[in-house]
């Protein structure tokens, strides 16, 4: 449906911090080429969150009009674009979650991969391929987390609760929620090792 | 003796907290380098567990309905000139969440594209922009012809101006937003400045950006995102005004 396809307007070359300089400009092609790359990882993360396609795509669709219309809100110093992307998707979510009450995250939070998992978007491109193997390391790294980590870890990101429904959903004390938080995430840090300390554009 | 808060730290970065809370944090980080640091190593962490989400390919449709926005916001931009070129003064409204990515949630739109998006969610674009309030007497209304079950009329001031008003009018097909023509007798459409949507409920206003006066037909069709010099598409509505 694109109008101009992206590859003959030589956009495609471009690193994302390049292409962010002409979106900042109200450059729509250089935008059309930004929603190319990170649309997927955001729908991903919107339909994770939300486990609704309707939500999902208000969510994502919302991200990327804020990242239009405050491209020069991004600093390349603090992180690359998909990463500075997918932090916008998952603030407009939680905010979608947290609008929608307790009841409706409890579905969100519970996985369900045999649907997702058929719609999986297929490789065609290196890049996508290596973010692969990268979802695969941080699956595996979240996976090998004790369970009560992974699970308040989940809870939070993922369910987009606060602390304190996760204490009383669990029965535990906050200080203890905050705890296997901070503990899960650390561990998942040794676990990715260099992957974490050097984050691919 | 490391500060005790570093314990917040991991909730912070995963947006477990209420927006107090994290506002209250967020301000304790900036003055203890202990949880500045602690801040830091959790949010690469954080950063990665995107990757751990299903990886779903986006509907198709869902691209065309953000591009039609871009794309008209983009040619209001181009119309702005120069000036749109200018960065925005800062504002100083801030927003309510300060998270460790929070700078990308402070939104300061481009001065003339937050016009836009205003009209945008009001639900039409254009020539609103550049005409503004006017406030001129209606001296007359032309009923046009419009898609089944919609309904469309043309209002008309005695200065020239023109303002389209509708009802239960379908959405512009995914991608296209409805652009206005302004046709004189024996002569081609010529294209305006005026691109619009509907609200969900069909209603729309749209300031036409151009003069009707000596105009013999307005016309209505669904172009590509951005608009179009020529009509791509047969006139969905149109008004007879001689």
């Amino acid at each position: 449906m694109p109008r101009r396809p992206t590859a003959d307007t030589g956009l495609a070359a471009l690193a994302d911090e390049d292409l962010m300089q002409l979106v900042r400009r109200g450059d729509s092609a250089a935008f059309e080429v930004i929603y190319e790359r990170h649309s997927s990882a955001a729908y991903s993360l919107a339909y994770r969150m939300t486990g609704a396609r309707g939500q999902a795509e208000d969510v994502v669709q919302e991200a990327f009009l804020s990242l239009w219309r405050s491209g020069a809100r991004y600093d390349r110093a603090r992180g690359s674009v998909r990463t500075w992307v997918l932090g916008i998707v998952h603030n407009r979510a939680i905010d979608s979650l947290r609008r929608a009450g307790v009841h409706d995250r409890r579905r969100a939070a519970t996985d369900d991969d045999s649907i997702a998992e058929r719609m999986e978007a297929p490789d065609r491109t290196d890049a996508e391929a290596a973010r692969r193997g990268e979802a695969r390391e941080v699956r595996r790294a979240l996976l090998t987390l004790p369970a009560e980590q992974s699970r308040v870890i989940e809870l939070a990101y993922f369910g987009g609760f606060t602390h304190s429904e996760i204490a009383t959903m669990l029965g535990s004390p906050i200080g203890t929620i905050k705890g296997r938080m901070r503990l899960g995430l650390e561990k998942m840090r040794v676990q990715l090792g260099d992957a974490v300390e050097a984050p691919s554009a | 003796m490391i500060c005790d808060r570093t314990l917040d730290a991991g909730s912070y970065v995963l947006h477990a907290m209420d927006d107090d809370e994290a506002a209250q944090y967020a301000a304790h980080v900036a003055s203890c380098p202990d949880c500045t640091a602690a801040v830091a190593d959790m949010q690469l962490v954080a950063d990665t567990l995107p990757m751990a989400a299903p990886q779903l390919a986006p509907p198709p449709a869902l691209k065309g309905r953000i591009m039609a926005v871009v794309e008209a916001e983009a040619q209001l931009l181009r119309a702005a000139g120069p000036e749109a070129d200018r960065p925005p003064a800062p504002s100083p409204a801030r927003r309510r969440r300060l998270w460790g990515l929070g700078d990308a949630l402070r939104v300061r739109p481009l001065a003339a594209v937050g016009v836009a998006c205003a009209l945008l969610a009001a639900g039409l674009v254009g020539g609103a922009v550049l005409t503004g309030g006017g406030g001129d007497a209606v001296v007359r209304t032309v009923q046009a012809s419009a898609p089944d079950g919609a309904t469309a009329r043309v209002e008309l001031t005695d200065d020239g101006q023109a303002e389209l008003v509708f009802d239960r009018m379908p959405q512009a097909p995914v991608g296209r937003v409805y652009q206005v023509w302004l046709k004189r007798e024996g002569g081609d459409p010529q294209p305006t400045h005026t691109l619009f949507t509907v609200r969900e409920d069909g209603r729309a206003r749209v300031t036409v950006d151009e003069s009707v006066e000596g105009i013999d037909q307005l016309l209505v069709t669904a172009e590509p995102g951005g608009g179009s010099q020529r009509p791509t598409r047969a006139p969905v509505v149109a008004a007879d005004l001689s």
